[in-house]
Order: C-alpha cells, then structure tokens, then sequence
C-alpha cells in the first residue's frame, strides 16, 4: 500500500513531520486554531451602515464580495451576500470588540468552530488542484481572493494571502481532522511538512 | 455542471440542493380555498421541456437561495439570481 | 526477431525486459507490448470470448478487440488489458487469457463446434429453456467457456487520486490537429491543456511520417511539443484519456503510473481528471476499419495503419510477406511505407476496378504485385494457433491463392466522433469519405482534423491551426495563426465496400464479442434490425472496445440487408466513458474509512481514552457505550450505564446536534412560523420544545430553542437533520418572508455540549459553574437556559432540559473546552460515580421515556401522529398547518405513537414488526401498524418499545399481535402508555 494515508488513524490528527518521499518539499502546512473569530451579518437593510461603521470605528473597508480586506489587525473574508468571517491577530473577546457594528448586524462569536490551515510551498496548487473546485491560478483567484466552497467533500473558506504564494483554509473544527487527511492524501506525492503552530 | 452564483461566481454543481420549481408562490393559508391551493404548490409541479426556473440552494457556498434558468433538455443555464434580493 | 534495422522511435539504447506467458523476451523504450510482441515473433496473443479461437493484434491503438492480456501479477493483476497500448517497462509481467491449457492448445476452442448455441441472441434464447436447465447446465458452461480476464483477487496495493484542472481551451489529441490548435491558442496567451492518451505527442505524425516542411513528421511533432511545453499556459498531458463531456466539464484519467512496475513511492497509480474548460477542440483522429471476410480473424490479419505504425514508430516488421486488402488509397501508402522500412510487401489487394495512376505507378516500381477488382475470400493458416498462411483470392470471378504470414488490411476510416455524442449529437454520414462525422456537438466544443472528416494533412494542419486561434480570439485573446508549413499529400480516395460475399469461414464483424455476418443475418431475420436493438441481440459494440473497429460494418452490413441506407440506419448512441475507466480511480482517495469525511466530537479523545466504543452516526463518530472490564457484553454495560444515570448521575457528549444562533427583531414571529407551537412569547432565559413540519404537513425535525436575549434565540435541531433544517430555514427567510428582519448563524461547530443527567446532577453542576452561578431549582428552573461562566470563566450556556427523563442539563462550552468541561464534570461527579454513557443508553433512557427519536421522525408521521397534536397552536399560521388538515394526515384512525410490552417478560420485541388484531390474518388488509424502537429497560427488567398503532391511545391495556416474518416472531404484545418511567415528569422538575 502506498497511501500515506494508510498508517494514520481516521480518529486523530496526523503528527507533525514530513509525508511523502525524503527530500522532496513541495508544501508545507500550518495548522492552528485562530486567535479570535466571528461571523457578521449585516441586518436587514443595514448594509451600507454596516460598511460605514468598519470604515469608521475600525478603519476596515468591508467588500461585500468574496474577497479579503484587512485593516488594525482585523481581517474581514467575504463569505455571502452581507456575511464576513472576521478574524483578529489577538485572542480577544471579539463580539466586544465590534460593538460599534451591533447595531447594523448579528455578531456571532465562532472561535472555536474553525481550524486554520495555512498552506504554502511550490507546489500548494497542484495539492489543491486535488480537491479545490475553484480555479486558482493568479488570473482568476488573486492574491486577496476568497472563496467558500466544499473541499474533498468538507466545507471551508479560503483565501489566498497578498504577497507570496500562501493559502489558508478554514475548516470546521469537526472536520479538522478529515481535512488533515486530505492534505495527507493529495500532498504526500510532492512532500508535504505538517506543522501545528499555536 | 457548472452553476453561476451571483456572489460565489461558477461553481460545481455538488455544491447545491436542488428544490424546483421556482414560479410557484406559497398560497395564502388564510384563503378558503388554501387546501386545494396548498395541494397545487406541493404537489402538483410543472416539469416543462425547455427553459425552467428553479431554486437551487448554494449549501456548499454563500448559502443564498438561487432562481436559476436552467434548460431542462441541455443543462444550459441561462442565468441566476439571488432570491431575496440584495440584503 | 522482426525489428527492423533503424526506423522507428523507439529508443534502441534502453532496452527492456519483459514477460509473457513465462516466457521471457526483450523490447525496447517507447515499445507497447503489442509491438514488443510482434518484434519478438509473437503473434498469437489471445483466445476470443465465445469460440476461444486464436487471435493476434489488429491494430496499434486503443480500439483494439484481441490482444487483451492480464498485465501484472497478484493484486496488480489487471484483466483485459490492451496490449497495444500497455507501455512496455522493464519486468512487465502479461499473461494471455481466456485460454486452457495453453494459448496454443486450447480444449475450448472446440466451442467453435458448439457456435450454433452461442450465436446471436444465445442469452436471450437460452433464458427461455427451463431455469433448472440454466442454472445446472448452461451457466456453468458458459462461465467456464465465454469470458475474458480474471481480476484480482486481493486488495489493489496501490492508491488513486482525483483533482480539477481550469482552462481557457482544451485540445483533445495531441495529432497533427491538436498540436496546431494548441500552439495557435497557446500562442494567443489562453490558458491550454493539450491531452493526448498515447505516451508520446504526435499521433498519426509519429506512425505516418510524411513530411512537413523540411522535417519527418515525427520531428515536427516533437519541435512542436517543445515549443508548447515552454510556453508557461500550456499544459502537455500525456497519457490521459479525456473520456466524457459533461455540461462544459470533461473527464479524464491520466495514467500516472501504469508504465511503471508499481508506482513510485507516494505516486497514485491514475488520477482522475475534472477539467472545466471554456472551450474544447476535439482532434482525436480516426479509427481504420476491418474488412468482413471468412477467417479475418486470424493471428496476422490486422489492420494496415497497424502495420505501418508498427514499422514506422516501432521499427517492428509485422510479417515475413505481407499482403495488403483495402478500398482506399490510404492502404496503399501504408504498403509503400512498410517496402520503404525494409519489409517484405508482396501484394495489394484492391476491391476498386481502378486506382490513382500514380498508386499503381508507385507499387510497380517498388515491385509490389498490385491486383484491383480482387477480394480475399478465404484464409489458411497453422494448425496449432492458427496464424496465418494463405490467401484465397477472387479476382473478377476467378479464384486464386497467395502465400503470405501477414494481411494488412483497409475498410477507410471512421472519424472518432464519440465525444461529440456525450450530450445527444447524432453523427452524419458523408457518402464521399464513407464515414460518420459529427453531428450535434456540445456547446463550447469544435473538431478539427480526421475527428471531422478531414483527411489531407495539410488541411488538418490549417483546420487545427484556424480552430484553435478562433477559440483563443472567442475568449478575447489576440491571436495569430502559425504558418502553415507544406506538407506531403497522399491520395484518400475509397470505395464504401463492407463485407465479401461469398467468403469461406465465419466471417467476424466484431472480434471482441465473436459476432459474425452471419449472426447480423440471424439478428436481422428474427426482426432485430433498428441498431440498438441489433447491438443488443447480437453483443456486436460491446465490451472494452465499444465496438470501435467494428460498429460502422454491423450497421452497414445491417442496412444491406434491410436495404437501407447507413443514414437511415443511423448508429448506436456513444454514451461516457470513451476508453474504460477504473473503479478505484473515481473514487480517488475516498475509500475505506475515508470514503467520506469523519467528523469527531469535541471530547473524542476523552471517550477514546476510557475505552468507548464508536459508531457512525451519520458523518459522526459517536460514543456507543463505555464498556467496563469483566462485562460480558453490550446489553451489560447499557444497563449499567441505565441504572447509573437513573440512581445518580451520567454524561454525555450531545456536540453532534445542529446548533443555529437565530438573531433580530424577527426572531419570534419567524419561530411561530417554522414551528407548530408558539416561541414568540418565549420568556427571555428560557427554553422550548419545539417541532416543525414539512409544507405536506409530515413531521421534519424536532428540537428544543431557547431565547437568549430579547432578539436573540438559539435552536437545536436533530443530529441527522442539522444541514437541512439549516437550508429550510433560509428558504423560509430569503423566499418565503424576506421581509423579516432575522440572521442566521451555523455554531455547531462553535459549542461543545455536554448533558448530564440523574438525581445528582445539579449537585455536579454546581461544581463545574463559576462562584456566584445559581443553579438551584429557582436560580436554574426546568426549561431554564441561561450564559454564564464555568471553569474559572469559561463562557457557558447552561440548558436546564432532559432526554432521559431525569433531573438534567446541557452544559455548552467553546469547542476546545469541551474535553476539559468532560474532565471537569467528571471530577465533579467522582464522588457520585459519574459514569459516561454512550447513545445506546441514552436511546434506552428515551424509549422508557416515550420520546420520539429518528425512528419516529421518519418523513411519514404527522404531529398527531406522534402525539403533539396538542402543541399545535391554532391561533397562527406555520409551515405545514394547512396540508396537516387534509383528511388523510387528520384521520383519526392513522397509526399513533403509544408504547408495548411483551406478554411474556422473556421476549425480546424487535424494530419493525408490525401489529396485527388477535386472531387477524397477516396480511396488508389487516395491517394495524409497526413497532418503530426498542430496548431493554434495566429498570423494569423486559424489553419494551415505541411504535404506531392504528387508534393506539385508545387501546391501552389491549393485547395485539406482533408479527415479525422477517426474523420469525410472532407473539402477543400489550399496548401501554409510552411513559414507562415518571410520567408524571416529576424527576424533571425536582
């Protein structure tokens, strides 16, 4: 058998270490759990005052598309028509920290629900190619782009990071596992580093 | 089968639910005669050769309900929008 | 050794070992097995399906009928390979098949003897005999005679993955064609994926080599390829079958590893293509047709484009005299190539009166003996493997006799249309090629060179070239068109010409499936004469070639004999896939335990850790039940872990439940609409029990909400329902009632949730909470649902709810604090002796309980059903109240939920049976009902059970019949209250 899948039990996340043959570093992926996260939705007709109030209390330009837009340590990906996930670089009590949008939409508080996954190395298309149905070449998903979609048959959102070639992926926490698997399964063939990171 | 999400841009068709017909409006429950009119959204469904407005349920993307066109004799699709509108 | 002295590609500095048969022979780097074969003298390969006659190779290609082999041994066997296109590497291991004792002698082959029994319609005619007949009689036979390869019989070793690829255009081919159209859109600037499943680019460049410009066509291709593979928006694929369109997305196979022993280390052995691309030019070339005669199916009877491709690309000499047969002018230039490599061409043999002077110019000076208006008639070969040995020949009505080893033979070619087919397109015969070319073709799809018709190299050059630049100029890139080099043309003209009349010997239409001329005229007298039907009566297009070499002479030979044309006839459909396609590689790595994502509970680990037993609930791994040391079974440690809940108390990890946070000033009025009771007057702080129908009225998910705050609820939903109440209820928000003002937000991942249950449960509680937090039964009421702090400030939201029936509480924390919350609770209950307990107790507690489950939940039953009649509120309208009127739902006399239990204590009662009256026959007429859940009640010490009886409310204390034909019981069950345990609720509330 030569899946690198086979010595790795479906119930655990796969050690950190090096996957596929000896030398070879196409990919390397960080898991981690993020700092502080919450969904945002804007309330009914509230869109334009939503954007208005990131602008104004916290200087962040809010594309209501599937894009990245980052500002004062807050990352805002679009994931709907009106939706964010947004992401602060610091553990915080994040629905406190957004108070000022409270008014204009349903702040959820989401920590938890998502494990990251930040994938980069030459060859982290060609491992994605083996389960992302969304074009990723640079033309069509640029750098700041985003998308939700289902991975391997698990949902994620995803965004390619401005500046070099680095992927992260949002997996529910659930699914942490199955979506190490994938990255296991479709990443060995180039050699693939999984690291956890905080 | 690609499908044209009006936020998430193209995507597999795996991603979405199907439910149908998509002309159909849910009768007043108040009327009288709102069994026989229950009993015609439910059950009683057009499957027309040809052009075909339909909801599809984006549950692997944006999860916004779709009215899209699709041609029921070639999968061709001629369009989609968000249901709802913009919120 | 037939390898010729220096034509070919293949690279006579590596060469490599092989095996068939046992028998060890050598071949060269760029060699197929077929051409490695026929280089070493092997000529018979195979024994065919039905009559095990001897067969050699027909073609050089993937339509090949004969030369199927198990290639590799073991668990890599692989039946029904194509040697002709099986990359040869170094230790290939084949085996011919359908064969006993030996290739050469075969005891089946007398089925020739018995071919009256197998002929057209056998299985059909055979069925009709009496089934004693054949199960005992023929089946056997026939298995043991009729067949092809063995598969494997271990586990495939090896692993197959799947990946999507996105292109502006996709080419089809690598041929002259594919190659012109790549580079011109290449060139462009569009994104290309330029596909070919030879392991070498080129096609018919590599097999043909006529000139192009100033280079052989072979060194045009490959000037070519490296011009493409340089170009950083074009990907070359090599060894990848693009096999199915669908709407604008292709599939294909590459074949990453079949040319190797076994992969290397981490390499899949295929990988399944999804290629979405905006448009797609299909240049896959044509496929040279057999001509129908008796004994063409001879080892060394093949097709004359073989035998050039085998001399040209291979350097391999196919015969030691070689004989042409053809109706075209496309034979005769094979002939001139394979004299010009150096091989021995004696004659060709044309069906045509006349041939272009300058063919017959051409064989006289190269000494080839030309004859026109002669056909084979008849063939000789060997006595052992039959190959062959002479020719009988009819030349304007005389008969005559030719010596040769090898016939190549020509019926023109067919345009490998299939593709065009894959969304309904029918194929157009052209009387002037004698061929079928596209029809309908799929939206964002062209075809370029001998795919369409087109057979002059230069046109296809230009017609490759032009399509290309017009799908790159289509998608707004600017495009020039490459210049068109001269090419060396050859004469394509033919006669249509299908099958000799009058020939000795079975005369084969389709090799693969030993379908003869004369199983079309049985096929035809017995009435099936519409194409599909001839395909199916006769096996003729079936099997691994789908007919390629032989489909277009069936239906000619077809419409002859109806006296139709081959238009009218029309051909069969072309359905996905083109070329066979592995099971393993669609499912990619999906297989075994990762055939779809497992999904695991916060506190896994923890369970894990104090030895539960799983099971797959859904996507889920739950925890079963937590077996102690010295239990003797399943059943022992569920009523241990019954009995602990109920004397004290329990926990259990309930993460699995959909969790959807509900936010806005609309929240209450949307809830009365979604479900049948009322939440809008739901008390802040508290929670409901809450059930919601479909829009036809049936029950579709139960659960229980609470209010957080004064715009703000959260909702429970079922474990198995969490995705598609989810996508319910954003159809009742963003079709039904887009006017309300209500968010939703998925948190199932978000919480952890963990119940603890049993008389001792609030004192646990009251440990794990923060200082300052009232759990009492006036701080925490039942139906209480309140966020505070636990653990030292960890936010929690505490639910005073029971499934079990007892005192209990749903404690949610963050995700990653449910293993501590699970450590915490159990050190908080240590003195209690707090047990885990899994969902087979909890699914015990529940029965006892009367509440309903998955079981009940079923898409069939109504909340009357189920007993909630009585929630129903009748002041509101809400999905599914109009449709739960109508008479059949209302009927009073629909089968209702109430609770049974065994006349006899000792019998175990079982899911499904169904209720019969006392003395009522069993049959449908009579049919009262079904049992739904049972289980063991360690509490009052007998199975018991849930189920739906017609009238049951009415009917406690009467004894009715449950009948379980599937298992074999049959006793007597008496209708109780489904509350086994403290219906009155007072444990709850206490």
């Amino acid at each position: 058998m030569t899946s690198a899948l086979d010595a790795l039990p479906v119930t655990q996340m796969p050690p950190d270490g090096h996957y596929g043959p000896a030398g070879k570093h196409g990919v390397t992926a960080r898991i981690f759990d993020p700092p502080a996260l919450a969904t945002l939705a804007a309330r009914h007709g509230a869109g334009a005052a939503l954007s208005a109030a990131a602008r104004v209390e916290l200087g962040l330009d809010l594309a209501d598309a599937p894009r990245l837009s980052r500002a004062n340590g807050l990352t805002a990906i679009g994931t709907g028509p009106g939706r964010w996930f947004l992401l602060a670089e610091a553990p915080e009590d994040l629905p406190a920290h957004l108070a000022a949008l409270a008014p204009h939409a349903a702040i959820t508080e989401q920590t938890d629900a998502m494990v990251g996954f930040e994938l980069s190395g030459p060859h982290v298309r060609d491992l994605l190619a083996k389960g992302v149905t969304v074009d990723l070449d640079p033309s069509v998903f640029p750098p700041g782009a985003a998308a939700t979609s289902n991975v391997a048959h698990i949902n994620t959102s995803f965004w390619r990071e401005p500046g070099d070639e680095r992927f992260v992926f949002l997996a529910g926490r659930s699914y942490a596992v199955a979506f190490a698997r994938f990255l296991v399964a479709s990443g060995a063939a180039f050699g693939l580093e999984l690291v956890h990171r905080g | 089968m690609r499908i044209p999400c009006p936020y998430c841009g193209a995507r597999d068709a795996s991603e979405f639910a199907y439910l149908g017909d998509a002309t159909l409006t849910r009768p007043d429950p108040a009327a009288p005669d709102a069994a026989d009119a229950f009993h015609d959204y439910v059950y009683l469904r057009d499957n027309p050769a040809g052009a075909h407005s339909e909801w599809w349920y984006h549950s692997g993307g944006c999860r916004r309900w779709l009215k899209v066109t699709r041609d029921t004799t070639s999968h061709a699709i001629a369009g989609a929008e968000l249901a709802g509108g913009a919120k | 050794m037939s390898r010729l002295p220096s034509s070919g590609l293949v690279d006579r500095t590596r060469p490599l070992n092989f095996s068939f048969d046992g028998k060890n022979y050598r071949g060269f780097a760029g060699d197929t097995l077929a051409s490695a074969l026929l280089a070493n003298q092997v000529r018979l390969v195979g024994r065919s399906f039905k009559y095990h006659r001897p067969r050699g190779i027909l073609t050089a290609g993937p339509e090949e009928p004969n030369a199927l082999v198990e290639l590799r041994s073991g668990a890599r066997r692989e039946p029904n390979t194509r040697a002709t296109v099986a990359e040869l590497y170094d230790g290939l291991d084949a085996t011919s098949q359908n064969r006993w004792p030996s290739l050469a002698l075969d005891a089946l082959s007398l089925n020739g003897l018995v071919a009256p029994f197998l002929g057209a319609g056998f299985y059909y005619k055979t069925f009709m005999w009496p089934a004693s007949f054949w199960e005992k009689l023929y089946e056997p036979v026939i298995r043991r005679a009729a067949g092809l390869g063995r598969a494997a019989e271990g586990e495939d070793p090896d692993h197959y993955e799947k990946a999507n690829a996105f292109c502006d255009v996709l080419v089809i081919g690598a041929g002259p064609a594919g190659l012109m159209a790549a580079l011109a859109a290449g060139r462009a600037g569009a994104r290309v994926i330029l596909a070919d499943e030879d392991f070498l680019a080129g096609g018919r460049l590599n097999s043909d080599v006529a000139r192009i410009g100033d280079e052989p066509g072979p060194a045009f291709a490959a000037r070519t390829v490296a011009e493409l593979a340089s170009l950083p928006n074009v990907r070359i694929m090599t060894r990848t079958s693009v096999f199915g369109v669908y709407d604008g997305e292709y599939g294909a196979v590459e074949r990453v590893s079949d040319h190797l022993a076994t992969p290397a280390p981490f390499q899949p052995r295929q990988l399944l293509w999804k290629i979405t691309a905006k448009r797609a030019i299909l240049c896959a070339g044509a496929t040279e047709r057999p001509i129908v005669f008796g004994g063409n199916d001879r080892p060394g009877v093949m097709l004359a484009g073989a035998a050039r491709s085998y001399a040209n690309r291979y350097g391999v000499a196919v015969g030691k005299s070689v004989a042409f047969f053809a109706n075209n002018d496309s034979a005769w230039t094979s002939a001139f190539d394979l004299k010009a490599a150096g091989v021995n061409v004696t004659t060709l043999i044309d069906i045509r009166r006349e041939v272009a002077p300058v063919l017959a110019a051409r064989a006289k000076a190269l000494g080839i003996d030309a004859r026109t208006d002669t056909q084979v008639t008849g063939t000789t070969g060997q006595p052992i493997g039959g190959g062959l040995t002479g020719l009988a020949i009819r030349t304007a009505g005389h008969g005559g006799r030719i010596a040769a080893d090898t016939l190549a033979m020509s019926g023109g070619w067919s345009p490998s249309v299939h593709l065009t087919c894959h969304h309904g397109g029918k194929p157009v015969w052209r009387d002037d090629i004698a061929a079928f070319v596209p029809g309908g073709i799929p939206p964002g799809m062209t075809v370029a060179g001998a795919a369409r018709g087109t057979y002059g190299l230069g046109d296809i050059l230009a017609e490759g070239a032009r399509q290309g630049g017009e799908a790159a100029g289509d998608l707004g890139f600017a495009a020039s068109l490459p210049a068109l080099p001269p090419t060396e043309e050859t004469p394509a003209g033919i006669t249509a010409f299908w099958h000799v009349q009058g020939s000795k010997g079975p005369a084969f239409v389709d090799q693969q499936n030993d379908v003869t001329a004369k199983d079309l005229g049985i096929a035809f007298k017995e009435g099936f004469r519409a194409v599909e039907l001839m395909k199916r009566y006769t096996t003729l297009g079936m099997a691994t070639d789908q007919g390629r070499t032989s489909n277009v002479n069936g239906l000619a030979i077809m419409a002859e004999l109806t006296g139709a044309s081959i238009m009218e006839t029309g051909t069969t459909i072309f359905r996905p896939p083109y070329t066979p396609v592995s099971l393993g590689v669609l499912g990619g790595h999906h297989r075994g335990k990762d055939f779809r994502p497992t999904r695991l509970t916060p506190t896994h680990a923890w369970a894990a850790e104090r030895g539960a037993v799983f099971i797959e609930t859904g996507p889920w791994l739950r925890a079963q039940y937590f077996p102690k040391a010295g239990e003797a079974d399943w059943l022992t440690t569920v009523n241990r872990e019954v009995k602990a809940v109920r004397a004290s108390v329990g926990l259990i990890d309930v993460s699995t439940f959909g969790k959807i946070d509900l936010q806005g000033p609309d929240v209450g009025a949307f809830l009365d609409r979604v479900y049948i009771n009322t939440f809008s007057t739901l008390a802040v702080g508290k929670a409901r029990y809450g059930v919601m129908l479909r829009e036809d009225g049936i029950v579709m998910d139960d659960g229980t909400t609470a209010r957080l705050g004064p715009e703000h609820y959260v909702m429970t939903t079922t474990t198995a329902n969490a995705a598609k109440v989810y996508q319910h209820l954003e159809f009742c928000l963003q079709v039904l009632w887009p006017e309300l003002d209500v968010t939703l937000a998925s948190v199932s991942e978000q919480w952890a949730q963990i119940a603890i249950a049993g008389p001792r449960s609030r004192e646990v509680l009251a440990r794990v909470v923060d200082a300052g937090v009232d759990v009492s039964n006036e701080g925490l009421p039942f139906m209480g649902a309140v966020e505070r702090t636990v653990m030292g400030g960890v936010k929690a939201r505490l639910f005073r709810l029971s499934f079990s029936g007892e005192l209990g509480y749903e404690i949610a924390v963050p995700a990653r604090q449910g293993e501590a919350l699970a450590r915490a609770l159990m050190a908080a209950g240590e003195e209690f002796g707090i047990t885990p307990y899994g969902i087979e107790a909890l699914g015990v507690m529940r029965i006892e309980k009367g509440h309903v489950s998955g079981n009940e939940l079923s898409g069939q039953t109504s909340a009357g059903d189920l007993g909630f009649g009585k929630m129903a509120s009748t002041k509101k309208d809400y999905i599914g109240r109009v449709l739960a009127a109508r008479p059949g739902i209302a009927d009073p006399e629909r089968p209702c939920l109430i609770g049974f239990k065994p006349v006899d204590p000792s019998q175990r009662l079982r899911a499904g049976a169904h209720f019969l009256k006392l003395g009522a026959p069993a049959d449908m007429a009579h049919d009262e009902g079904y049992m739904t859940s049972v289980a063991h009640s360690p509490h009052l010490g007998h199975w018991i059970g849930l189920g739906l009886l017609k009238n049951g409310p009415q009917r406690i204390g009467e004894r009715v019949r449950a009948y379980d034909p599937v298992r074999g019981n049959d006793f007597e069950v008496e209708v109780c209250s489904p509350g086994f345990i403290d219906p009155n609720g007072e444990r709850l509330r206490g």
